[in-house]
């Protein structure tokens, strides 16, 4: 081996066993947990099974938590996608000395933690938040519920993800310049001919690589449905929490974790290809 | 002008408050003619372009192609091929695609596009490229694609936005030669914006030339070398000595130690005499009454091979000669004394 790899290795060497320790280890162990069963009172009973995961793949409630995880996580990845593009585009075209100031009041919701933005969601979603009252006040005999429920924890996330959106978005839109919207209007592109066969296109890599973001933080999250969703939106990470904590079903809550792990493997594989055949 | 296809009335673009970008800019462009709009970054030239070609809204004034007023029409109806400086070609697309969107946008049946496409790729050489992506090309082939892109669509008019000042300059020789020989076989009427006075007066059948957002001058290359109406075209266009002197009631001038007659009369007081560095000879023998002629010594000679350059002082006057080299002349030693002559027809003055 020349010197200079060898040099290479020996200086990658320390994050490799950082990782090693305090990942690879870990989930190694969280695998194992799942081959093991727990009792009642969650301690772990001896030996090896596949009870968990027979469980698992039998029993029709954890197929419909992946689903409604996959969908959930899905449309709240399209509707940010949606709700965040227009921003972006608009901050991306924006005169310099605009763009960061643009940029910086689109990222400040991040400075306010996840949980206080969900229980403000929770007040101006509850039955008695600005909402309902609008509605109330415009003649709407009952408001429709829009906390503990699915629509809350949509709602929620959007808006706690379009942050993350719509830098990624702006990061992606590197190919995109003025002077090629005028070119194709020049060349006899209405606007949404322009928009369809000109900005779309350029703008992919950056939708794809939003989309990645948002649906896998949407996947993982935890504070917002548990507090939005009120234990009636049954998601992956809910779920987990519940079994590792509230039941104290460790395996399951293990088995479970490797489901989302395989799904995000899915979700970067999808990615990977999509990213290639647009490059 | 009874042949004019494009025609500028009163143009006017403002950005904010302060001197507007381009001022009641009035030009007449005849079919089939190429016109240079020629001036320094920033006189409004680009903007004047982008307002023929829809890109940006006149502040007040009127467009008219063919009789037809164009002012307010979006870019997409107003039928003029452009080409912008850096090109811009669909990096997404291939060379054929990007010839094709014209004509997709057009709706042309696909066997008419692609036959098309193809003729319009042979017409720039670029036959047997249609299935690379613009990144593959070079900045010549680039070029010659963002032409072939404008022209398939057979515009009315032609906008070309310095299409060749990012090519290097052999480059550019070639494309100022070929980009010429396309407009003039199609015909088409093109505005060309340059800030190149070489490009300009090599290709264009008439140049404007623009300052601060005004007209300067419109002629003939010949017109405007030959001919300036003003200091700045004079100075802008081709290399030039500029001296400040006053004119006396015998219409003599007087600029530093120098005495000179200049080619037009004119009134009496402060003037501007501009003369070519490559009029100026450093005379041997006896000078003729049509000649101004100075005294100097050599300072500077400077030889890049086809041109010998010396800047020579006249008693605290310095003036820049220029001259074809040739193997049998020799090259002035710095310090020679010397006796300058140029044609009185060649001193041009202008009342400051």
């Amino acid at each position: 081996m020349p010197i200079a790899s060898r040099i290479a290795l020996a200086l990658l060497l320390p994050a490799m066993l950082v990782n090693l320790a305090v990942f690879l280890l870990p989930m190694g162990n969280l695998a194992l947990l799942s081959f093991r069963e727990a009792n009642a009172g969650g301690a772990m009973l001896e030996g090896v099974t596949l009870a968990t995961w027979g469980k698992m793949f039998s029993d029709i409630f954890y197929a419909q938590l992946v689903l409604d995880s996959v969908v959930i996580a899905l449309s709240i990845t399209v509707l940010t996608l949606l709700c965040s593009y227009p921003i972006a585009l608009f901050i991306y075209r924006a005169p310099d000395r605009w763009k960061n100031i643009l940029i910086v009041a689109c990222i400040s919701p991040l400075l306010v933690s996840a949980v206080v933005r969900t229980y403000g969601w929770m007040v101006i979603l509850g039955d008695r938040g600005i909402i309902a009252a609008m509605l109330r006040g415009l003649g709407m005999e009952r408001a429709p519920r829009m906390v503990f429920n699915t629509t809350g924890v949509v709602v929620g996330l959007v808006e706690i993800l379009m942050p993350y959106m719509i830098l990624a978005l702006i990061a992606g839109f590197g190919r995109l310049n003025a002077s090629l919207e005028e070119a194709a209007s020049s060349l006899g592109a209405r606007p949404f001919a322009v928009f369809r066969r000109v900005v779309l296109p350029l703008t992919l890599p950056g939708i794809m690589l939003g989309c990645l973001l948002a649906f896998v933080l949407a996947v993982s999250s935890f504070i917002t449905p548990k507090l939005l969703g009120g234990g009636r939106v049954f998601l992956l990470a809910t779920e987990i929490y519940d079994q590792a904590i509230v039941t104290l079903n460790w395996p399951v809550a293990a088995a479970l974790s490797i489901v989302v792990l395989v799904i995000f493997g899915f979700a970067l594989m999808l990615y990977g290809r999509l990213a290639r055949a647009v490059a | 002008m009874t042949d004019a296809h494009l025609v500028l009335d009163h143009l006017e673009k403002r950005f904010g408050a302060g001197p507007p970008a381009v001022a009641s800019l009035s030009l007449e462009v005849r079919r089939g003619e190429l016109l240079g709009l020629l001036g320094p970054s920033g006189c409004g030239k680009t903007t004047t372009l982008r307002m023929i070609g829809g890109l940006a809204d006149a502040t007040a004034g009127h467009i008219r192609v063919g009789g037809r007023d164009v002012t307010s029409l979006p870019p997409h109806l107003r039928d003029m091929g452009i080409v912008f400086q850096n090109y811009a070609l669909f990096p997404h697309m291939n060379v054929a695609g990007n010839v094709a969107f014209g004509l997709e946008m057009r709706k042309r049946p696909k066997a008419e596009i692609a036959q098309k496409v193809e003729r319009a790729l042979a017409m720039v050489h670029l036959e047997g490229f249609g299935h690379r992506k613009p990144r593959e090309l070079s900045g010549g082939q680039q070029q010659r694609v963002a032409l072939a892109r404008a022209l398939v669509i057979e515009p009315a008019i032609l906008l070309l936005d310095e299409p060749l000042s990012n090519l290097d300059a052999k480059l550019r020789e070639e494309m100022r030669g070929e980009i010429r020989d396309i407009q003039k076989r199609l015909g088409i009427t093109t505005i060309f914006v340059t800030h190149d006075q070489v490009e300009a007066l090599a290709m264009c059948d008439r140049i404007a030339v623009m300052r601060a957002g005004e007209l300067e001058q419109v002629g003939t290359p010949f017109e405007i070398y030959e001919n300036p109406a003003t200091p700045f075209v004079a100075d802008f266009v081709g290399r030039i000595n500029r001296l400040e002197g006053v004119r006396d009631a015998a219409g003599d001038i007087v600029a530093g130690s120098l005495r000179l007659r200049a080619a037009r009369a004119g009134a009496a007081g402060k003037v501007t005499v501009m003369i070519r560095p490559h009029r100026i000879h450093i005379a041997e023998g006896a000078i003729g009454p049509e000649w101004n002629d100075a005294a100097g010594t050599i300072r500077r000679a400077t030889y890049v091979g086809d041109v010998l350059s010396c800047a020579v002082e006249c008693d605290g006057t310095v003036l820049t000669v220029e001259r074809h080299t040739h193997p049998g002349q020799p090259i002035p030693r710095e310090g020679e004394a010397v006796r300058l002559a140029w044609r009185i027809s060649d001193t041009m003055a202008f009342e400051a």
